[in-house]
């Protein structure tokens, strides 16, 4: 469980995250969303302890992520926006890579690379060299070596980004999977309808401040929008529309 | 898990990539080879130019005019002469011959006659390579010259020294010993390059090439201290260092076995004790280069960048290198302290079989390991920086 309180970051005279507070609950999936530069990344990188906040609370299991950053990225899988592989390392050495510095060894640490391997499809590529692969393949090994350490909550940046059909799939299945294994999945998307395919919960976040929050019924109910593209459009228009 | 194996993990990963990176461990090998065979070559070369003035073939043309003179250059040692080419001046001008004597027809006659007997040394002074031949042979007639001259003295009942108002002795500086003596001081030089030259590769590959590829962010989001991280990819650094710095003293060693220093008036036998201090004096030096370039590769936001600062960096270890040639560069209490100068000149000193002090070794390496962990420190101090670890 995430639990995020009256968070803010100010870079220079920009307010990139300004007073967000939400909980993402264990089982559920909670979708960030937001247009480009809504503060999306800002907030996810303050959450996996990476960034400071000016201000505010969160805690990661309980533990406090601001005091303890090493203790909470240790409960935390972290799909960062740009996931960059060694070229000359293969996805099973990634995998093993992340692994290790968790702390994982031996026989656990084999039985669930292959399982991640297995999941995720890729016992053709889990023993070639990264350099070359595509799009898809690295989002893959990215994720693998991600949750290599069986986290019990997962932070994933726009994960589908860029990805053809077939792999967004992937990642939408992998995604569910999660869900029912019982795990938090926070993710940030700017596509509507992967955020309304997958998400318990929505949060909508723009210019740095949440503009809404709840189920997509939810969302429609309060828009009045049956569509929630509409939904989404009228809550962040209605932010950038306001005076600031 | 534990700090340490955190710092084993990045270790070994930083090492097994590297070692993948097949034009990368090429570079390393090369840079490690090159100058040490670029020394032997230079030193053979040296040994033997030395060994052509030592033997030398003198053409002379019209020995039979003068031949007690003929008979007396035969018996200097190292010295041979054969019949000269017609046209001397022709020949020295095409390159045939560096220098050629000429002995006139009438050369006996005057002799005899205790008048001054014509001589002739034909050579080309714009020519840099025939110097010492040339200046060998003006050196044995005016020998025969000053032999003559006393002996013609002595037969009259004057003392010779009457003749000689001057006593000259010439102080030869650039002897082949100490050109020896010159290409040998490149050695410690040498030696700290391949230091440089070993870290480069995992230093920037581990930071800006880390920051470049975007794994940089995802590899933090582990939970891993950032000193630990830092300091497993500089030792990982500081491992290649210190093979290149072994590959490099190997081969100057082994070359050094294959030169013939006696032509240098030279004797240089390495003992394993000589080795072992060697590698005392040089390998704290891998340890400064891996920390020195990582703390600038991190700066960098590319390997591209990354390397044009490596560029610059690579003037550090050539500096005392070259003060060296220039002063000499030994013995001073101040300069164990200093790195880079310190590794400088315990290597020469080593080399050169020069008494140091033990005490001497030890400050050496101290100062550069506590330079080397500030400089750590720095480094970790970047990674926590955002604009570090986001910016790309």
């Amino acid at each position: 469980m995430i639990r995020v309180e009256n968070l803010h970051k100010r870079f220079g005279t920009v307010t990139a995250v300004d007073g967000v507070s939400f909980t993402a609950a264990d089982g559920k999936v909670t979708g960030l969303l937001g247009p480009n530069g809504a503060g999306k990344t800002t907030a996810l990188r303050m959450l996996y302890a990476l960034m400071k906040p000016d201000e505010g609370t969160i805690f990661v299991d309980d533990i406090d992520a601001v005091a303890e950053p090493q203790k909470a990225q240790a409960h935390l899988g972290v799909l960062p926006d740009v996931s960059g592989l060694y070229p000359r390392l293969t996805p099973r050495e990634h995998i093993a890579y992340y692994g290790q510095l968790h702390g994982l060894s031996g026989d656990d640490l084999e039985r669930r690379m292959n399982h991640l391997i297995e999941m995720l499809d890729m016992t053709a590529i889990a023993d070639r060299r990264t350099q070359g692969f595509s799009h898809g393949e690295r989002t893959k090994v990215a994720l693998a070596r991600a949750v290599v350490h069986d986290p019990k909550n997962i932070l994933l940046d726009e994960p589908t980004n860029g990805l053809d059909v077939m792999s967004t799939r992937a990642v939408r299945d992998i995604i569910r999977a999660f869900r029912s294994e019982g795990r938090c999945v926070l993710f940030s998307s700017h596509v509507m309808q992967e955020v309304s395919a997958l998400c318990d919960q929505i949060i909508v976040i723009a210019r740095g401040r949440i503009v809404a929050s709840g189920s997509p019924d939810e969302l429609r109910a309060k828009t009045g929008r049956q569509n929630l593209e509409d939904a989404f459009v009228a809550l962040v228009g209605l932010e950038q529309g306001a005076p600031a | 898990m534990s700090p340490m194996g955190q710092l084993w993990v990045v270790l070994r990963k930083e090492v097994v990539d590297a070692f993948r990176d097949r034009r990368a461990i090429m570079t390393i090998v090369l840079s490690a080879a090159i100058s040490p065979l670029l020394l032997g070559f230079m030193m053979n070369r040296l040994a033997d130019r030395q060994r052509q003035l030592d033997d030398i073939t003198i053409p002379v043309v019209g020995a039979e005019y003068a031949p007690a003179f003929a008979d007396w250059l035969r018996q200097q040692a190292g010295v041979a002469i054969v019949d000269g080419p017609s046209d001397a001046e022709a020949a020295v001008r095409d390159r045939n011959e560096d220098v050629i004597v000429i002995i006139p027809d009438d050369f006996q006659q005057k002799f005899r006659s205790s008048t001054p007997a014509p001589i002739k040394i034909v050579s080309d002074g714009s020519r840099q390579t025939a110097r010492p031949k040339v200046l060998r042979v003006r050196g044995l007639l005016q020998r025969y010259n000053g032999e003559i001259g006393t002996l013609r003295l002595v037969s009259r009942g004057i003392s010779p020294a009457i003749a000689s108002p001057l006593q000259l002795e010439e102080v030869e500086v650039s002897s082949a010993q100490q050109r020896g003596a010159m290409i040998l001081s490149f050695i410690p030089m040498f030696i700290l390059l391949s230091a440089f030259a070993g870290g480069m590769q995992i230093a920037m590959d581990s930071t800006a090439g880390e920051r470049e590829r975007g794994s940089l962010e995802p590899l933090l989001t582990n939970p891993a201290p950032r000193h630990v991280i830092a300091g497993g990819k500089w030792l990982a650094a500081t491992f290649t260092s210190l093979l290149s710095v072994l590959l490099t003293t190997t081969i100057i060693l082994a070359m050094l076995r294959f030169i013939p220093m006696q032509e240098f008036g030279m004797r240089f036998r390495i003992q394993p004790e000589q080795i072992a201090l060697l590698l005392a004096a040089a390998l704290p030096m891998s340890l400064l280069a891996s920390a020195i370039q990582m703390y600038l590769a991190t700066f960098a936001k590319s390997f591209k960048e990354a390397q044009s600062y490596m560029g610059l960096l690579i003037i550090l270890p050539m500096l005392p290198g070259f003060a060296a040639t220039l002063y000499p560069m030994s013995g001073q209490p101040w300069m164990y302290p200093v790195p880079v100068i310190a590794q400088q000149v315990l290597v020469g000193d080593v080399i050169a079989a020069r008494e140091t002090p033990w005490w001497a070794f030890v400050v050496a390496a101290g100062s550069a390991i506590v330079l080397s962990l500030l400089l750590l420190q720095l480094t970790t101090s970047l990674l926590r920086r955002e604009r570090i670890v986001f910016t790309r």
